[in-house]
């Protein structure tokens, strides 16, 4: 009987081959988007996981408490760690990461900028499962000036030979430092992610209190627990600790942190103290739920395409139940050859996403490897979802074309009736409302990206090169033979540049009341052309000046979220006051207009700037938009004539800045490209399910066509009814959407309106292509002979 | 000899919204096995609904209808299709092939669904096939038959899991005389062999081949020829 089944099934595909292959294609393409996403999350969700005590892993945070606001930060001091390890038998293994930033590393001739460097203890490797390749676990990160390298660093400096033993020079002081360990390189998915690892001793020996600096931020710190340790047990024990290690000078500096322990495997996930207001897990949840709509699409799509054509199959059906078949027997034959088109599907579906893998890789900004498609296993649960999936959509086609009676279809008197009529409609609905939340979702997220990209950020940022000079002692030297070079028109330096990092700084500043109030400020060293070169507006008092000569050591200028942060109402009042950072103290001279050093999605925090030549390693260079590359290769010939020990690194401001949204720009990327799917495969639908409705109502052309209905007038009239059931879709997607996007608007600080027009477009957008789908079907039906409809009746 | 069917007071209505249609008005009729009967009368007299009812393909508002002894008027549908696949062979004015399936596989579908082994199948549908003269086109698609070819193959599609009773819904009406009477030389055959057939029919030429004739007219049968 199976025999039997599959042989009907193989022939109705081949026979109606239009019908099977708008099928096969709207089941594999919704597949296809469902697996890609799904190997989306499933990356995602293995963040951390190949640890084997990835479980006993906390990651140590604090939460610091000052008098003006309680800061989140993602790891507690450097005195942590070590003594919390000697203090509590419950953790069994302390280790501290600190990331280095960029680190020049030199043999001989070889020499890198490398980026992606950090210093560790010890205990690094019995920690975390990092595998050594050579070197060992335990002794690899001890002593002073020693360094373990990735596999593929290792081959960058040494090549084929082995690197154990061998010196590198690193840093700007080039300090030897030895190879003792080379690690294979840190996966993907892993969050802590580094090339190269210097020993925790090599700074510890050159800052000698670093181990008892309680008060001194810096690094991450990772606590692997003892079996059976309850982490929220452990946690009520810290204040203690704290308080009888650190207690004299939490009071007078009055920060008051709290420390808590972080699950490894929930850092990555939903941890919001790495930047990002909104966790990885929201964007997991989002393109869970746009797998699941595309899904539902493709099998809505299938159940409307197999009961459109039920009238087709329904002599068979008659001729079956007449000669014996049950209905039971019936509903499995259905099902099943629901359950062939799905495997072929499905086929299909993993010969796609093998070739799009790459393509949404560099969509998504991730590097998820192909090992699903050769590992069995996997393959073999596919294939059972596939199979369910078969199952799910073909129930519905399968109960409707197994209860057609006998009687009444061998008989042809036959019709598929309202109800059958009334569902199909309700799922291009439901079709259409997915499809056009999508457009208007992805209209959103991209005004959103434009906005963010074209918005006034209150300084310069066109034609603005920053070079990293990493501190070098020629710095100055090249700063100067900047001048030289007509193309650039001006140049400073700072410590820092919108949109990179910058140090946050124990700060005590007179208040309103007249009270040092203690604050962490953000900070940035600049010079004195620095805020006039980036036309970052002075709104009271002055901005530096070489004039007076207290200016380098006792001036500040702070924007307008700290002066209001100390209680200032106007930034009038707050010029001449006094105040203490970082050993040094003096008087505020200016308050300049907010600016955003971040990203729109964050409130523009307060930010205090002074003036500290030995600090300012980046230098901006305002150049003339004329030739670029060639005022770069200037610029780079004083560099190497200067600086040669270092590669030149630079970058242009603006790209600088919007890297800062390339999470956004992809998640917008990959929202866009799923609704247009999304809008074909109910394309699709709409085209078979509007070709079938045409051909039953043929007679009906016919007639009309006979009485002298013109063509305009029927394919207004073929139309009407899809384009009724795209409005519907319409204002059901709508208060669904606004309401989806209004909550991811509140993620960004700096948000546009949600305004009517991107409601608009997508309604229109969609009515557009209904229309063009539809009209197709309907100009062939409206211009056909009605002779030759007629005469088949 | 035994009665097959024995049917009282038999009554069938269709009901649209505003109009009853009364399709069988207290219908008695007997069939005893072995007979061929015609069944003839104007359209719309209710010919078919009686061919459908006693199919059991649909079921009587009220009355009594008795198979094999059995009265089954209101069976419901898996056990009308239990004693349908089992008892009841059917042709057809068009035919009602599947155009999916072969001429073999046509013909062995019965047999499918009466849980027949493949070998056994084999046999069955061969020797059906061969008495019918179509072996040659065993594996040839109906569409690439012609009309009487076709009807062969439902005749023996009807026959092959040798059903008591074949029920012909004017089984020759779209084929020429020549087709048309081969079918009835076919049908008369089986009779002779032992099954009964009840056939409807518009011509009385293939009316003759049969023992007696029922004449309907709206939904009762008005009188009885007795050609045998």
């Amino acid at each position: 009987m199976i025999k039997n089944y599959f042989k009907v099934a193989f022939r109705n595909l081949s026979r109606h081959k239009a019908f099977s292959f708008l099928n096969i294609i709207g089941l594999a393409a919704g597949m296809t988007a469902c697996l890609l996403i799904f190997l989306y999350i499933s990356f995602e969700l293995s963040y951390d996981n190949f640890h084997t005590k990835s479980d006993r892993i906390y990651r140590v945070v604090a939460d610091i408490k000052t008098p003006t606001e309680t800061l989140n930060a993602d790891g507690p001091s450097w005195a942590v760690a070590p003594n919390a390890k000697l203090e509590f038998p419950e953790i069994e293994s302390a280790v501290r990461i600190a990331a280095n930033g960029q680190v020049l590393v030199r043999k001989g001739n070889i020499k890198f900028q490398e980026t992606s460097t950090a210093w560790a203890d010890s205990s690094l490797f019995n920690i975390f499962d990092f595998k050594l390749l050579k070197g060992d676990r335990k002794t690899s990160l001890k002593e002073p000036y020693s360094i373990v390298l990735s596999e593929s660093t290792a081959r960058k400096y040494f090549g084929n030979n082995d690197p154990m033993g061998q010196i590198l020079l690193v840093d700007s002081d080039g300090k030897p430092t030895k190879v003792t360990g080379v690690m294979k390189d840190i996966p993907e998915n892993s969050q802590v992610k580094m090339d190269i690892v210097i020993s925790m001793s090599t700074i510890t020996q050159q800052y000698k209190n670093l181990d008892s600096s309680w008060g001194g931020y810096g690094s991450y710190a990772y606590f692997l627990l003892k079996p059976g340790v309850d982490p929220k047990k452990l946690e009520k024990k810290f204040p203690g600790f704290l308080e009888s290690r650190n207690g004299t000078q939490m009071k007078k500096s009055q920060m008051y942190p709290t420390l808590f322990l972080e699950p490894l495997r929930d850092v990555y996930l939903h941890s919001t103290r790495n930047g990002s207001k909104t966790p990885v897990i929201s964007n997991v949840y989002i393109f869970a739920i746009i797998a699941v709509f595309i899904l539902l699409i493709a099998c809505i799509n299938f159940i409307n395409l197999t009961t459109a054509r039920s009238t087709e199959r329904a002599k068979e059906v008659g001729i079956r139940k007449v000669v014996g078949a049950g209905k039971k027997q019936l509903t499995g034959q259905f099902i099943g050859e629901s359950i062939i088109l799905c495997v072929i599907a499905f086929f299909l579906t993993l010969l796609l996403s093998s070739l799009l893998l790459p393509l949404f890789n560099q969509l998504a900004g991730k590097k998820i490897s192909e090992g699903i498609f050769t590992d069995p296993l996997t393959l073999l649960m596919l294939l059972g979802s596939a199979i369910i999936i078969g199952l799910l959509a073909g129930v519905y086609p399968a109960l409707v074309l197994s209860s057609f009676k006998p009687v009444i279809v061998l008989k042809g008197r036959f019709s598929t009736g309202t109800r059958g009529i009334l569902l199909r409609k309700g799922l291009v609905v439901a079709q259409f409302t997915i499809s056009i939340a999508l457009i208007i979702g992805t209209i959103v997220v991209y005004k959103q990206m434009h906005y963010m990209r074209t918005q006034d950020l209150g300084f310069n940022k066109d034609q603005m090169l920053v070079i990293d000079t990493d501190g070098d002692p020629a710095r100055t030297a090249f700063f100067q033979s900047l001048n030289t070079i007509p193309q650039v028109k001006s140049a400073s330096a700072s410590s820092s540049v919108p949109g990179g990092g910058n140090p946050g700084a124990y700060s005590e500043i007179e208040n309103k009341k007249g009270d040092l109030q203690i604050a962490n400020l953000d900070l940035y060293f600049v010079d004195f052309d620095y805020i006039n070169q980036y036309k970052i507006k002075i709104i009271a008092g002055r901005g530096f000046n070489r004039q007076f000569a207290t200016d380098t050591t006792q001036a500040m200028v702070l924007n307008e979220a700290a002066i209001k942060m100390f209680g200032y109402t106007s930034p009038q009042q707050a010029i001449g006051k006094r105040f203490k950072q970082w050993g040094r103290e003096g008087k505020i001279i200016g308050v300049m207009k907010d600016f955003h050093f971040r990203s729109l999605q964050q409130e523009i925090k307060p930010l205090s700037m002074r003036i500290e030549p030995d600090r300012c390693n980046l230098i901006s260079a305002n150049i003339s938009g004329k030739d670029v590359t060639a005022t770069i290769a200037a610029i780079e010939k004083k560099w190497k004539a200067m600086i040669p020990n270092r590669p030149f690194s630079y970058y242009f401001l603006d790209e600088f800045f919007d890297r800062q949204y390339r999470s956004e720009v992809r998640f917008g990327n990959l929202f866009l490209n799923f609704a247009v799917l999304a809008i074909l495969i109910s394309c699709l639908g709409l085209l078979g399910l509007a070709s079938y409705s045409t051909i039953q109502r043929t007679k009906e052309i016919g007639v009309r066509k006979v009485m002298g209905a013109t063509v305009m007038g029927l394919v207004g009239m073929l139309s009407k009814d899809f384009l009724k059931l795209v409005l519907i879709a319409f204002v059901i997607a709508s208060p669904i959407a606004w309401f989806t996007l209004y909550k991811w608007l509140q993620s960004f600080a700096y948000r546009i309106s949600l305004g009517a027009e991107a409601f608009i477009l997508a309604g229109l957008a969609a009515l557009f292509i209904a229309v063009a789908t539809v009209s197709y079907q309907a100009i062939k039906a409206a211009v056909a002979n009605p002779v030759k409809s007629l005469r088949t009746e | 000899m035994k009665h097959m069917i024995k049917i009282t007071n038999l009554e069938k209505i269709y009901r649209t919204e505003e109009v009853e249609t009364v399709a069988l008005n207290k219908l008695n009729m007997d069939v005893k096995e072995g007979e061929f009967v015609a069944v003839m009368g104007p359209s719309g007299c209710g010919k078919s609904t009686l061919l459908n009812i006693l199919g059991l393909l649909d079921e009587p508002d009220t009355g009594s209808f008795e198979f094999n002894g059995q009265e089954i008027a209101h069976y419901n549908e898996r056990k009308r299709a239990d004693i349908r696949k089992h008892n009841i062979g059917f042709v057809f004015q068009s035919f009602n092939l599947i155009d999916e399936l072969t001429v073999f596989e046509n013909v062995e579908l019965p047999l499918i669904y009466t849980g027949v082994s493949t070998v056994e199948r084999k046999k069955r549908v061969e020797e059906v096939l061969d008495k019918m003269q179509i072996m040659h086109r065993r594996n040839h698609y109906p569409q690439q038959l012609s009309g009487g070819q076709q009807q062969r193959v439902a005749v023996a599609r009807a026959v092959v899991n040798k059903p008591k009773l074949i029920l012909a819904d004017e089984p020759t009406g779209n084929l020429d005389s020549s087709n048309g009477n081969e079918v009835m030389e076919l049908l008369t055959d089986l009779n002779e062999h032992g099954t009964t057939i009840i056939m409807v029919t518009h011509s009385e030429h293939d009316a003759r081949y049969s023992h007696r004739i029922i004449r309907m007219l709206d939904g009762q049968t008005v009188t009885e020829n007795i050609l045998v």
